[in-house]
């Protein structure tokens, strides 16, 4: 596989989780903050800071009203980060390799291209149908990930894509559940509402598995517990990172090339930190120096990964 | 209203080869498709229209015009009443066309090594010495089998009297055979039935003749050598049409940033390391190929690509220089060509072409600049043409001056009016000026031309300028056998 065909792949699938993710923190966000008073300390300044890179000045200007902060969160080019323009970028990756994604994936792109660039979408969203677009665009994006795995066939390109889409996932959630701490200076000792957990637990379509499985009140320390531990939770750390392990040995053992031993002991670093780690280890190191490690490991694990695969310009 | 009064309110313009009426009747090629029609409710015909539209929309066969920082996209329009050649008349062109690629071939092959044709003087070596796209660099490099022209386009026009001539040869890099196979395959969904019945010729085997042919040109006997297909990038307004053929032939599409030079020998860049690529069919210019030959400036290209071709580990399909024999000023001399190389009468002749460095030429040209079109050598796409019966006095007053500046850089030909074909505009059928271009390919085996092309139709009413750059569309072409 061509590295450029790789890279454009792995890209294409990290932009697109990343706009699933993003979708869905919008769509929570905005359905729980009719329920005034108890979601109260997460508000659209928050949600703008988490989700975008912005200066403070705009991020007061956007965070003066719901309309500002919508906007700028889903259809305003000067926000690199809205899903305007990840979709657009994911857009291009798949336009520059159409010869190696299924006609369906492709097409699919296009479709969510086309909502995004709806004339009128930004009258929708300021209107009082902005929920009506954004679960629309996360419908698509849900059908996105349908018709890939239902069309593309598996191999090198499959596991490039999958790579993005893991690592990206790892990176997300690091980045939610950190923001949510925040706003309790990461006390894990005492204990929230589970109304307040709820946002926070609903980004990441694991509200009600956590109901499920942890019935003890202290709902601080099992919140951790679930993202970080459960195995059965799709966006929890550890399956994330279990799935980047997996995709990164099938393209180890296709494309064993300079630089691969390196990689895969960069790698095995990073998820033995979750994988023989606990709640006392968290405790031990803060919870946020842990997360926030990770996360640079991450992104200097993506970089290396970059230099060894895709180095073609 | 039905199909039958929309035939009825056609009116082909008088002195002009209709490809569909003859006198007050249809010609027989058009039998069944008149047939059909007459029967449909224009509603429904609407409704096709726009089917076709939306088909071609969906699957993202778009190029994009960059008026904002957007970019809009837009489709290639397409008409859904075809154009039908008879076998008799496809016989006529395929000999035609086979005939004349032959000479060209054999002219490059002489032009590049011993320059022959110009030693006995059937062509002026001045006006090779000046064409821009005469390459010194390629002087003396053997290509596989001889074979320079392996993909052409070449372009036919039909006069009054329904003779077809060549309009301009085009042996670079032709593109719009995308085009051709798409809108057969929008043909079969809009009008199934009529389709089958005419029993129209089968084109969709074209990828596979190419994959064929581009195998064939391996430097090395290979089992199975890697072809590839060199893109300029999604930037490019043919850029479907690359990942379309990359796709049909199951070849990866590459850019020249996938590719690097090391001892001579070209190679793709993959995430398994470096494999070597054999046969490279390219869509980008000569002139941003290598920058270490060519344009220093392109980063579209592979440093190093021109001594990979001279030591004849890669194979670069079209040629390297094959600019030389379809120069608008050259074309001039084709039929000379086809007398010189193959001692045959030429089938398919030229628009009389008039040389602007000829003195007497000129004359005659300026004292009838209004039956006249004058255009540039080194330009295409319908760009810098000037049709001396539209133009303003002052164009052409300007026009004039730039001829007597540097004649070479011109040619003038008298005005075709170019055949016309019912189109589908606004609820009505409206006769359309078309062109045709067949894709011609040819590897060791001989030459093959699938059977039709591509009608390229002037949308607005009275134009003779078929490009798409300039409000062209196209048609599917039938080949019928009656």
């Amino acid at each position: 596989m061509l590295s450029r065909i790789a890279d454009s792949l792995f890209w294409l699938n990290r932009y697109m989780e990343r706009s699933d993710s993003l979708m869905r923190v919008i769509r929570t966000h905005y359905i729980l903050a009719f329920d005034s008073g108890t979601n109260a300390s997460f508000d659209w300044k928050d949600v703008v800071s988490l989700c975008t890179d912005t200066t403070n000045e705009k991020l007061k200007e956007v965070s003066v009203s719901e309309n500002a902060a919508l906007s700028f969160l889903i259809n305003d080019t000067k926000n690199f980060n809205s899903i305007k323009m990840l979709i657009s970028r994911a857009r291009e990756n798949a336009r520059g390799v159409q010869d190696n994604i299924t006609k369906e994936v492709w097409e699919q792109v296009n479709q969510l291209y086309h909502i995004i660039n709806e004339p009128g979408l930004t009258t929708k969203i300021t209107g009082s149908h902005a929920l009506e677009v954004i679960d629309e665009l996360d419908q698509n994006n849900t059908l996105f990930y349908g018709v890939t795995d239902s069309t593309m066939p598996r191999g090198q390109g499959w596991n490039f894509m999958n790579l993005g889409k893991f690592i990206e996932r790892s990176i997300l959630t690091i980045d939610i559940t950190y923001a949510h701490f925040q706003k309790i200076n990461h006390q894990l000792g005492q204990s929230q509402d589970i109304l307040f957990w709820r946002n926070l637990l609903i980004s990441l379509s694991g509200y009600e598995l956590y109901l499920k499985k942890y019935t003890r009140a202290d709902h601080n320390i099992s919140v951790i517990e679930h993202i970080i531990f459960n195995p059965d939770f799709p966006r929890s750390l550890i399956y994330s990172l279990s799935r980047v392990k997996r995709y990164l040995n099938f393209i180890i053992t296709d494309a064993k090339i300079e630089g691969v031993d390196q990689l895969q002991k960069t790698f095995g670093r990073i998820i033995s930190k979750v994988e023989f780690a606990d709640m006392n280890t968290i405790k031990e190191t803060s919870l946020p120096h842990y997360l926030y490690n990770l996360r640079n490991d991450l992104v200097n694990f993506s970089n290396q990964l970059t230099r060894i695969y895709f180095s073609y310009a | 209203m039905i199909g039958k009064q929309l035939f009825e309110g056609y009116g082909a313009y008088t002195g002009i080869w209709d490809e569909m009426c003859f006198q007050d009747g249809i010609r027989s090629q058009y039998s069944q498709v008149y047939n059909d029609i007459a029967q449909l409710p224009v509603e429904l015909l609407l409704q096709k229209d726009k089917q076709a539209g939306e088909l071609f929309m969906n699957q993202g066969i778009t190029f994009t015009v960059y008026s904002d920082e957007a970019g809009i996209e837009k489709i290639f329009p397409f008409d859904i009443i075809p154009r039908i050649l008879t076998g008799t008349e496809w016989r006529h062109i395929e000999s035609g066309i086979t005939q004349r690629l032959r000479a060209l071939n054999l002219f490059l092959k002489d032009i590049y090594s011993e320059q022959q044709i110009l030693k006995d003087k059937v062509i002026p070596a001045e006006l090779i010495a000046t064409c821009p796209h005469y390459t010194r660099e390629v002087h003396g490099v053997k290509v596989p089998h001889d074979l320079y022209i392996h993909i052409s386009g070449i372009d036919l026009i039909r006069g009054q009297d329904g003779t077809f001539y060549i309009l301009e040869d085009n042996l670079r890099t032709p593109s719009g055979v995308s085009y051709m196979l798409e809108n057969r395959e929008v043909t079969k969904r809009i009008f199934p039935g009529m389709l089958g019945n005419s029993k129209a010729r089968m084109i969709n085997n074209y990828p596979l003749l190419l994959h064929d042919i581009l195998g064939s040109l391996a430097p090395q006997q290979l089992s199975n050598p890697t072809v590839a297909l060199l893109t300029p990038g999604v930037y490019n307004s043919a850029y479907f049409e690359h990942t379309f053929l990359a796709r049909q032939m199951g070849i990866p599409l590459v850019e020249g940033r996938d590719l690097l030079v090391d001892n001579h020998k070209v190679y793709m860049k993959t995430t398994a390391g470096l494999q070597q690529v054999h046969v490279l069919y390219r869509r980008l210019d000569d002139e941003y190929l290598d920058p270490l030959v060519f344009r220093p400036d392109s980063a579209l290209g592979v440093p190093g690509l021109m001594s990979a071709y001279r030591k004849g580990n890669i194979a670069i399909v079209n040629a390297v220089g094959n600019g030389v024999a379809d120069d608008k000023a050259v074309y001039a001399y084709v039929p000379a060509m086809i007398k010189y190389y193959l001692n045959e009468e030429v089938i398919l002749p030229n628009v009389p072409t008039y040389s602007m460095e000829d003195e007497d030429a000129r004359q005659h040209v300026f004292e009838n600049m209004d039956k006249m079109v004058i255009k540039r050598t080194n330009q295409s796409g319908g760009y810098g043409m000037v049709m001396g019966d539209k133009a303003e006095e002052e164009e052409i007053i300007g026009v004039k001056k730039e001829i007597v500046a540097n004649p070479r850089d011109f040619i003038a030909q008298p005005i075709i009016k170019l055949s016309t074909v019912p189109c589908f505009i606004d609820g009505k059928l409206q006769p359309r000026h078309v062109d045709l271009r067949p894709y011609a390919l040819c590897g060791p085996g001989g030459i093959k031309i699938v059977p039709g092309g591509l009608t390229r139709v002037a949308l607005r009413e009275g134009s003779l300028v078929v490009n798409s750059s300039q409000g062209g569309g196209s048609k599917d072409t039938w080949v019928v056998d009656l």
